[in-house]
């Protein structure tokens, strides 16, 4: 038995490595989707390979940051990845996405302002837009009844008093600065260090009246009643909203962060047709009305309305207003004097 | 000279151990408790019993395939590592040559190197080579940290055997081979499982190694409930986890209770 040991082991060994390097030799019918867990409803992808046959493979990132790490670092294959608005325009600049003209493709009438030009992608000339969402203010109206709170980010930054020591913020830099910048009536990539050192005091001067700096639990936290306002994603609003009603969303006059992810293929996909059927089957109203359903955040269609739940199309948090609209501030890649300068305030914030 | 069972007089012991023993166990309890939760949180907020989270689970088929190939590739990387920690292991125990610091020391890289900056390393370097990124890539990169874990167990274990015994097998005319396959091996194969064991924990729990290196449809288990944190952990990763708790406990249940039958 000893004596077949080693042979055995050296052929298994050869057989995995054999397994393992083997080429993706054409694979005609085959898409390999690289997103987020859960952020594309399953079902949505079974139809999808109902209707064209194309078998679709999810491998998932945990943020933009990383996906993009791995795609500069030589890691590709994939052949849909689905990047945020600012880290389009990083990706860009990298030569790590495809050209394919999504204005040109047979969907694309079906897009509504303002995603059609968006300042990450001005042409779509790389993307095609999937989901969109705001980071507003939530707050529990049970907390102060018959009082309705001012649209403004002042309600977060200076609160009144039930609210104190009940705040819940993003542990996001991004979303926090920018958020103290609009109050402040600064442009979101501010670079002046006058207006950083605001910033800071700002911030620092609310940070007693903070529960807790994290991003994960939003939904939980808020729907629980542990904290009564809370700097929060629309989407996560939704689904708060769902186990607590009197939770409300405020469009913060001052201006509020609007993002987009967004559907792109990138460089060394092997299935590039595929891509683009998948790239143009997502802007079909339907399709792109079945994935807000699943998520709970809005999408750029047109005509997605009809088919979207009810308790989405009537929550204006999710189906927002047309003069609400008018206070979004779309999020953009910063230059780098901008990001050196977010990154000394929130080190110093956090310490 | 004090023996072990003194130290259970030395007041307090008793309460620090199973302070540490609650400490470690507690939070366990709470996330197998948790995935029986009716609610879709995997915080805190009990809301009724209710077992629906197995089956969404089950039926999820990404986080299915994930748990296949984590335990692929736990699997196999476990027994290369093993095998080849347990060659070190003997080669350097007991013995001097020159360059063995060196040599040791390279052993023990994976594990002082931070993951972030060996999984880049390791995929610049995979990329370099054109080693196409997939389940034997993963299986690569998680044998290297996989050898360091399992080659310290079974290198202490070798440092506490009597030479004599080794030496008596010699006396009584054994062959190194002999010696080795009826003596040794036998006596340090506590210190081999718990070395395997080690490893094969280390390989299912790695995150970032595996996320950089895993090719498409190649996500391990972890780097997919990682990436789920964007729209919210539900209770399906505590179905999962009890899930692979009760396999483990089942499976060392079993090996313990074979042990004590062939002893």
């Amino acid at each position: 038995m000893e004596r077949l040991t080693k042979p055995i082991l050296l052929c298994a060994c050869f057989a995995l490595l054999s397994v393992g390097a083997s080429p993706a030799h054409a694979q005609s019918k085959e898409l390999l989707l690289f997103n987020w867990s859960n952020y594309m409803p399953p079902d949505l992808l079974k139809r999808f390979e109902a209707e064209t046959g194309i078998k679709v493979t999810l491998d998932t990132y945990d943020s933009n940051e990383t996906m993009l790490a791995k795609l500069q670092a030589g890691g590709a294959g994939y052949d849909v990845v689905v990047p945020t608005g600012p880290t389009v325009q990083v990706m860009v600049r990298d030569g790590l996405l495809m050209k394919i003209d999504a204005s040109t493709m047979s969907n694309f009438k079906n897009v509504r302002a303002p995603f059609d030009k968006p300042t990450f992608d001005p042409e779509r000339a790389y993307t095609v837009p999937y989901m969109w969402g705001s980071t507003g203010l939530a707050y529990d109206t049970a907390k102060v009844p018959g009082v309705k709170l001012d649209e403004s980010w002042k309600e977060l930054f200076e609160p009144r008093q039930p609210f104190v020591g009940q705040i819940g913020m993003l542990k996001d830099q991004n979303e926090v600065l920018g958020a103290a910048a609009f109050y402040l009536g600064y442009d979101y990539c501010f670079e002046k260090p006058e207006e950083g050192q605001k910033i800071l005091e700002l911030l620092e001067k609310q940070k007693p009246a903070v529960k807790v700096y994290n991003s994960e639990g939003t939904v939980d936290r808020v729907g629980g009643g542990d904290v009564a306002m809370e700097l929060m994603w629309n989407g996560s609003f939704h689904r708060a909203h769902k186990k607590l009603a009197t939770v409300a969303y405020i469009y913060p006059r001052e201006g509020l962060a609007l993002w987009g992810d967004n559907l792109a293929i990138p460089k060394g996909a092997k299935n590039i047709e595929n891509a683009k059927l998948f790239l143009n089957w997502m802007m079909e109203p339907k399709n792109a009305a079945e994935a807000t359903n699943f998520l709970g955040y809005n999408n750029a269609i047109k005509g997605s309305e009809q088919f979207l739940d009810a308790s989405l199309r009537d929550d204006p948090a999710v189906n927002t207003p047309e003069e609400d609209a008018a206070r979004f501030r779309p999020m953009r890649d910063c230059p780098k004097a901008s990001v050196d300068l977010k990154d000394k305030i929130w080190t110093r914030l956090l310490r | 000279m004090t023996r072990a069972g003194d130290l259970w007089r030395f007041p307090g012991t008793r309460a620090a151990a199973f302070a540490v023993l609650a400490y470690l166990y507690l939070p366990i309890i709470v996330l197998v408790v948790l995935s029986f939760n009716a609610s879709d949180s995997s915080l805190a907020r009990w809301e009724g019993f209710s077992t629906h989270w197995y089956a969404v689970a089950a039926a999820d088929g990404n986080m299915v395939h994930s748990i296949e190939i984590s335990l692929t590739v736990a699997c196999i990387a476990t027994m290369i590592g093993t095998v080849v920690a347990t060659l070190a292991a003997l080669a350097t125990s007991r013995t001097r040559f020159r360059g063995q610091i060196a040599v040791e020391a390279f052993l023990a890289l994976p594990l002082v190197v931070p993951d972030i900056v060996a999984a880049i390393a390791i995929l610049l370097f995979f990329v370099m080579v054109g080693i196409g990124l997939g389940v034997s890539s993963l299986v690569l990169a998680h044998t290297v940290f996989t050898i360091p874990i399992a080659y310290l167990p079974i290198r202490a274990r070798l440092e506490g055997l009597d030479p004599a015994l080794a030496e008596a097998a010699a006396d009584l005319y054994a062959s190194p081979w002999q010696s080795l396959r009826r003596i040794i091996l036998p006596l340090i194969w506590p210190g081999i499982l718990s070395g395997a064991m080690l490893a094969f924990i280390g390989s299912l729990g790695d995150v970032v190694v595996s996320y950089f290196i895993s090719g498409p449809g190649s996500t391990t288990l972890p780097v997919y409930v990682f990436s789920m944190v964007r729209m919210g952990v539900t209770p399906t990763v505590n179905a999962v986890s009890t899930l692979l708790i009760a396999a483990s406990a089942s499976l060392l249940t079993l090996s313990y209770l074979l042990g004590r039958r062939f002893n």
